[in-house]
């Protein structure tokens, strides 16, 4: 399941799941940034935590469900995490960013009220090149504190 | 959907970039209800009232698109959030040739001849309505994407009157607009490229693909200027997915060496990028590695020290230095080191050609659109008018994407397959086989008076005619060497890299003044004000897109200003130090000081305070963020590994051994922005070259060390 929705694809089992989604699927926003897990380009979402695609192997996801930068409808909290970074204005080239949204949204479902310490702890391995690590820390507060707003009027 | 076109030459007033272009008929008619107007290169309006800004220029990340497009916005009445954004073709039928994007050049290259565009485009909207509406076109004005009558409240959107429009005579005189009646220049403003990028749909080159396309990568050799003896590509040809491997055979790098340099290689080709990759690793090949197969970065050293010893011409000499220099009481001297780099972008080279025999077309995200369709044209022996440069934007480009190699290579095979190729480089090309922004080795020496004050500075380091650049703002007198050469050919390829020559040039320069300072028993910020209060303006001669002349009264504000806002020499706690440095790079300026701390050989950065003066800033939220990345750019270059070669191979091949600055080590950034209203300048690289120097100077006032190298290396500091 990608996105919600049913996919197959026709490939060697090794196959990392990165390449599967954009050269077999046409899922682009899942980025090749280092094909080594060390940069986090490439992150998405299984089963709700984040996972680097680039090293993780079809064989290994069936009947699991993806979650890509394309799977904001009907994600509230990953359409929060983007809605911050859009309002920070984040991005500069924009290339790692899919990987920084999806890690933070991964980061933001399990810790709803982070301080600098824990956002700095959890982003580290998410590399940027153009430098957008201020504003990254931005929106992730800002993303915070809106899904406690809406959960605290909800309650 | 296919639209209908027709389209009108615009002349400019003021001799603006499109005069004497001419624009062909095109009749290429499908649905005949949408009519689009192209009344010049840089914008598009359907009779549907869909509204598109042409970009001419690249954008990288630096936010060109859309600091123009607010230009385009503004001075045409449009909407920002109703403007499409398009990337223009590399042509310099279009756009002069002006469109390559390098040298913080983006919107100094445009932003007029655009205003100008957009201001006539306008003028013929309004001229349409009036005759529409049979009043006088003093009684109209634009806004919001429609054309308004000022007596009553009526409106007509643009592509109400494209029928009237395109038949019109431009105006003879057009009104730019006042800064007062700017909506979008001077704001904050999102763009098209961060609606892209935060939804993941950022239309980068390596997500191209097309029909029958074919995925290839391409083992090159690992040594610069060595060949390829044999291969065998039979166990690669056995991976599922690959098709055929073939030899790419090299392009001698030209001259103007953004042009050639296509290594050696091997190429798989194959049904997806990851097969091709996979069959690139189960290749066998023979290297034969060459003179430069024997040399690693010290031997390269060691040359620029060696001919540092031999005699050479003075090139420079400002305020009678050469004069004044024998002079001195006394002499000070510094060498500072910078090793070579990589850019690293995150989005790897990758382009897409289609050699269909007769005609080309390319898929890139490139820098340079005019000088890559130029370089094809020479390559390949078609015309310029049979290719086509599809300019998209990129992961990252920093100088690098200015270098067409990467281009070639897929010309060179889809040649051979006369089929659309993709090439697309692993993460490891992009550190092992790229281009890289040279090693440098810089001595700086001062002639002082009796008070240690200096009186002359002599220069004798690799950069190449610093002068010509105008980048040294002070009245101390000044003279530059002919630079140094190393003794044979290069150990590995140039590339530009943010800044390019102005980082070696800043660590010198800034690091130096910060020496002569505590020489003088000056407090160096102080000095640096004083020794430009008299500086005088010095006129830019050469190469009109570097810049223009260089004024040290911009760069002393900005220090005044850097000096107030990081609250500079208060006492502080906590073992917190700080450091300035002050550049100016292109026609702009920065000054910035840094705030930190060392504690048993671990440098922590806490605070960057910048202050820039790049003219109108066009968008602060952009040019905010080009200063933040800027010091994390540097801070990389100053704290994490450099490349380092040895006998002739790159020992850096990933993330883990190029390390970036990280999320936990991003110090606090403050950017103050120079109110302006003189012609924009560049924003992307005037902050990179003071990283270094701010922190290397706030160490020494820290631990009494003078750090003249880089990286800072914990033994550095402990020694």
């Amino acid at each position: 399941m990608i996105n919600g929705k049913p996919h197959s694809v026709e490939a060697p089992d090794t196959m990392p799941l990165l390449w599967a989604l954009r050269d077999l699927l046409d899922f682009n926003g899942t980025k090749y940034g280092c094909g080594k897990g060390l940069c986090g380009a490439c992150t998405v979402h299984v089963n709700g935590e984040a996972v680097r695609s680039c090293v993780t192997p079809i064989s290994s996801l069936q009947n699991k469900e993806i979650t890509t930068i394309e799977g904001a409808d009907g994600n509230t909290l990953l359409k929060t995490v983007q809605e911050a970074w859009y309002d920070e204005d984040v991005p500069q080239c924009g290339y790692c960013q899919s990987g920084q949204i999806m890690n933070a949204a991964a980061f933001l479902s399990k810790n709803k009220n982070p301080d600098d310490d824990a956002i700095n702890t959890a982003m580290n391995g998410n590399l940027c090149r153009c430098g957008t690590y201020v504003r990254v820390r931005r929106a992730i507060k800002k993303a915070a504190e809106k899904i406690n707003g809406e959960q605290g009027s909800e309650n | 959907m296919e639209r209908r076109n027709f389209f009108r030459i615009t002349s400019l007033a003021g001799g603006g970039l499109l005069l004497g272009t001419y624009l062909p008929f095109s009749c290429t008619t499908v649905d005949e209800s949408i009519v689009d107007w192209e009344p010049n290169f840089f914008i598009r309006i359907g009779s549907d009232n869909t509204i598109t800004f042409i970009c001419s220029q690249s954008e990288l990340g630096q936010g060109t698109s859309t600091g123009l497009a607010m230009v385009a916005a503004d001075e045409l009445g449009v909407s920002m959030d109703k403007l499409k954004l398009e990337f223009g073709p590399g042509s310099s039928e279009r756009y002069g040739y002006l469109q390559d994007t390098g040298g913080s050049n983006g919107l100094r290259m445009v932003w007029q001849s655009l205003r100008e565009a957009m201001a006539t485009t306008r003028g013929i909207l309004v001229q349409a309505a009036a005759q529409k509406w049979n009043v006088a076109p003093e009684e109209c004005y634009c806004e919001d994407g429609h054309i308004h009558r000022k007596d009553l409240n009526e409106k007509l959107p643009f592509g109400a009157v494209l029928d009237i429009a395109s038949t019109l005579q431009a105006p003879r005189e057009i009104q730019l607009k006042e800064p007062s009646e700017f909506k979008y220049i001077g704001k904050p403003v999102k763009g098209v490229k961060t609606k892209w990028a935060t939804a993941g749909t950022t239309p980068y080159s390596i997500n191209t693909k097309l029909p029958d396309m074919v995925y290839a990568a391409i083992e090159r050799c690992p040594v610069w200027g060595g060949e390829l003896v044999s291969f065998d590509g039979s166990k690669a040809l056995e991976i599922p997915g690959v098709v055929d491997v073939m030899e790419v055979e090299p392009t001698e790098l030209q001259q103007e060496d953004y042009r050639g340099g296509v290594r050696p290689g091997v190429a798989v080709l194959a049904t997806s990028t990851w097969a091709a990759f996979e069959g690139k690793k189960a290749l066998e090949i023979q290297w034969e590695m060459g003179k430069n197969g024997l040399k690693s970065n010290d031997d390269i050293r060691k040359e620029l020290e060696a001919d540092y010893q031999t005699k050479s011409e003075v090139v420079a000499n400002l305020y009678d230095a050469e004069k004044l220099f024998p002079r001195g009481r006394k002499y000070i001297s510094g060498t500072y080191d910078s090793p070579f780099q990589v850019n690293a972008c995150m989005e790897p080279l990758n382009a897409t050609a289609y050699h269909q025999g007769h005609k080309l077309e390319i898929w890139a995200g490139t820098q340079a659109p005019q000088l890559t369709r130029e370089r094809i044209a020479e390559l390949t022996g078609l015309p310029e008018a049979a290719i086509k440069v599809n300019n998209q934007p990129s992961g990252g480009g920093f100088g690098r994407r200015f270098f067409c190699d990467y281009v070639e290579e897929a010309v060179i095979l889809s040649e051979k397959l006369r089929k659309p190729v993709k090439v697309t480089w692993s993460r490891e090309d992009t550190f092992l086989t790229s281009k890289y922004h040279p090693l440098c080795k810089d001595y700086w020496e001062a002639a002082l008076d009796a008070n240690n004050f200096p009186v002359s500075i002599r220069y004798r380091g690799s950069i190449n005619r610093p002068g010509a650049y105008r980048c040294y703002p002070y009245s101390i007198p000044f003279m530059s060497h002919s630079y140094l050469k190393y003794k044979e050919g290069r150990l590995l390829p140039r590339a530009s890299w943010r800044s390019v020559f102005a980082h070696p040039w800043g660590l010198g320069m800034e690091c130096f003044m910060d020496e002569l300072a505590h020489n003088a028993g000056k407090d160096p910020l102080q000095f640096r004000l004083e020794v430009l209060k008299n500086a005088e303006i010095q006129e830019q001669k050469q190469w009109p897109w570097v810049g223009s002349d260089l004024y040290p009264k911009k760069l002393h504000n900005t220090l005044e200003l850097v000096k107030e806002k990081s609250s500079w020499g208060r006492l502080r706690t906590n073992g917190i130090f700080q450091g300035v440095s002050a550049m100016c790079y292109n026609g702009s300026y920065c000054s910035m000081v840094a705030d930190i701390s060392v504690r048993e050989g671990k440098i922590q950065v806490h605070k960057f305070t910048a202050v820039i003066d790049c003219g109108l800033a066009i968008n602060p939220s952009q040019v905010k963020g080009q200063i933040e990345g800027s010091i994390m750019w540097g801070l990389t270059a100053l704290l994490k590994t450099p490349i380092t070669v040895k006998e002739g191979v790159v020992q850096e091949s990933n993330y883990d051994s190029y390390d970036l600055l990280r999320m936990q080590e991003a110090p606090d950034v403050e950017v103050h922005i120079v109110e302006t209203q003189d012609t924009p300048s560049g924003t992307g690289e005037v902050g990179v070259p003071g990283v270094a120097p701010a922190v290397l100077n706030a160490i020494f006032a820290a631990t009494g060390k003078r750090i003249r190298q880089l990286p800072v290396t914990e033994e550095l500091l402990m020694v």
